[in-house]
């Protein structure tokens, strides 16, 4: 009975994780739709959506959902200015390897917005509060108020997410560029103004995972690799540009990663979800949902 | 309507227009022909923005409309047929026709009215509008182009070789469609390396060669002599 009930409980552990790094991994998902780059910088906006719902609850003593807001709509606009002030040199020819640019740019960003941090924050780890208090009995098993209450919080902002790509002119402009760039231009869309909306929604949606998962884990400078590579994992095993990998690779991701904890080794937590990459690469090269586009 | 003068482009080093300089009467079917490289694509290219000329200007209804970027052209009433399949495959062919009304898409009455519009003329997209783009067949597709491009009820389309890999009978369709258009009004500025079957639908004929113009007359005049110009490219 016991073994079942910490299974079971990891199992839920693993669904609400899940949840919140498939908002992050949508990120990732629309940023490269639209802009057809890979942002390395991230894990660094997920660190700075913890923060700023860190510090909002902390020092405003504000309610820390009203904090995980804010902090969406900081990372929000702070993602539309950086995509403004470094990435514009893309969309203009002056720039020949714009891969290779786009890789330099957002990977220097990443080491800037780390050491940041560290000059701002200090380098010690901070334990932010959690959402809710309390503990809810399901009977088998009994899960944290807050947790719970994380995990609805990512589920709504990943169904505002799915609205706002499919049911709005503007997540329809966003699908369009996608999926030809020149045409949408002849329509009369402007990508190089909606591809900053594309990467402020994108880094929005990994402060928000931040913001969520900073009272799970700790609040500190580099807390962001992990969870980073951990997209980049769901989202290559989900099909590259795939929003429906990007989310069942989320939650296989977070399933996979408790599941191991109970079963295997809590040791090795962060070697699982490499290996459902391999193995799933291995007899699907194009990932899940391989060679659909990004808003399916 | 529109006027090219004097306009030099190319690819990074490489120029493909020499000094080209050429007009599309209102209300015409000017058709570009020439010899492959010739710079006939180019042109267009240029003209809707996604080229910067070296030198030179574009006029549409006597505003300079050089070096502006192609998304602000569709507000000013200029379309854009390609060559390639340009339809957005995994949006649904009612999405496509939205994408279409995006430069007056603040007037929603008006873009469902020209939607309704648009399944009046050609009825096969109402029959799938909820089904994507990508699964039509590649005349439904250009048909679908086509529709999008009218959305905004544009008073000059340019044209790239229309019947690129169509059977003949979907090609005689659009021909036939683009002919209409006319009727309607819209202005043309169309490249087609289908010359025998585009010259009967056009009124006035630009021979394009190394990205310059080497001859123009009226469609009726070069018909006749369509076999020295055709030879003519020949003798390189």
């Amino acid at each position: 009975m016991e073994a079942l009930s910490s299974l079971l409980a990891q199992l839920t552990n693993g669904l609400i994780v899940g949840s919140i790094y498939g908002l992050m991994a949508l990120g990732l998902t629309v940023i490269f739709g639209v802009l057809k780059i890979v942002n390395f910088s991230h894990g660094e906006f997920y660190m700075l959506g913890a923060y700023i719902s860190y510090l909002i609850s902390q020092t405003l003593g504000l309610h820390p959902v009203l904090g995980v807001l804010l902090a969406v709509l900081a990372t929000f606009l702070l993602g539309m200015l950086i995509e403004r002030v470094l990435l514009t040199p893309l969309y203009d020819n002056k720039v020949e390897r714009k891969d290779e640019y786009a890789l330099l740019i957002t990977f220097g960003l990443s080491l800037f917005l780390i050491n940041f941090a560290l000059a701002v924050f200090g380098p010690f780890q901070k334990s932010a509060p959690a959402l809710a208090k309390g503990t809810i009995d399901l009977g088998v098993i009994t899960v944290s108020s807050g947790k719970v209450l994380a995990a609805l919080v990512a589920i709504a902002l990943l169904l505002g997410m799915l609205y706002i790509i499919h049911k709005t002119w503007l997540g329809t402009a966003l699908r369009a560029i996608s999926q030809d760039r020149d045409a949408s231009a002849i329509m009369g869309i402007n990508a190089e103004r909606l591809g900053s909306i594309a990467f402020g929604l994108g880094t929005c949606m990994a402060g928000a995972a931040g913001a969520l998962l900073g009272p799970v884990f700790l609040v500190y400078p580099v807390m962001g690799g992990v969870p980073a590579i951990k997209s980049f994992v769901i989202i290559v095993l989900g099909s590259m540009g795939s929003i429906k990998g990007a989310i069942y690779g989320a939650l296989l991701v977070g399933i996979v990663e408790s599941l191991g904890v109970v079963l295997i080794s809590p040791a090795y937590r962060d070697v699982y979800s490499f290996l459902i990459l391999i193995l799933i690469l291995l007899v699907r090269p194009k990932g899940l949902f391989g060679g659909a586009q990004w808003h399916n | 309507m529109l006027e090219v003068k004097q306009v030099e482009a190319g690819y990074g080093k490489i120029q493909i227009l020499n000094g080209m300089t050429l007009t599309a009467k209102e209300n015409h079917l000017t058709l570009l022909i020439g010899p492959n490289g010739a710079g006939k694509s180019t042109l267009l290219k240029t003209i809707y923005g996604f080229l910067k000329p070296g030198k030179g200007s574009i006029v549409y209804q006597g505003k300079e409309i050089t070096g502006i970027s192609p998304h602000e052209l569709a507000g000013l009433g200029i379309g854009f047929l390609l060559q390639r399949v340009s339809v957005f495959p995994e949006l649904t062919i009612e999405e496509n026709l939205k994408m279409g009304a995006w430069s007056f898409k603040q007037n929603r009455s008006r873009v469902y009215q020209r939607i309704e519009y648009m399944y009046d003329k050609f009825p096969i997209l109402k029959q799938k509008s909820q089904e994507k783009a990508g699964l039509m067949s590649g005349g439904q597709k250009r048909l679908l182009e086509i529709a999008r491009t009218l959305m905004p009820n544009p008073k000059l389309i340019l044209v790239d070789e229309p019947s690129a890999g169509l059977s003949p009978k979907v090609t005689k369709e659009v021909y036939r469609v683009l002919h209409d258009l006319k009727q309607e009004g819209i202005t043309l500025l169309m490249v087609d390396q289908n010359i025998r079957d585009s010259i009967g639908y056009s009124d006035y004929v630009y021979v394009l060669e190394r990205g310059q113009v080497t001859s123009e007359s009226t469609a009726a005049d070069i018909e006749q002599n369509l076999q020295q110009v055709v030879e003519s490219w020949l003798k390189f």
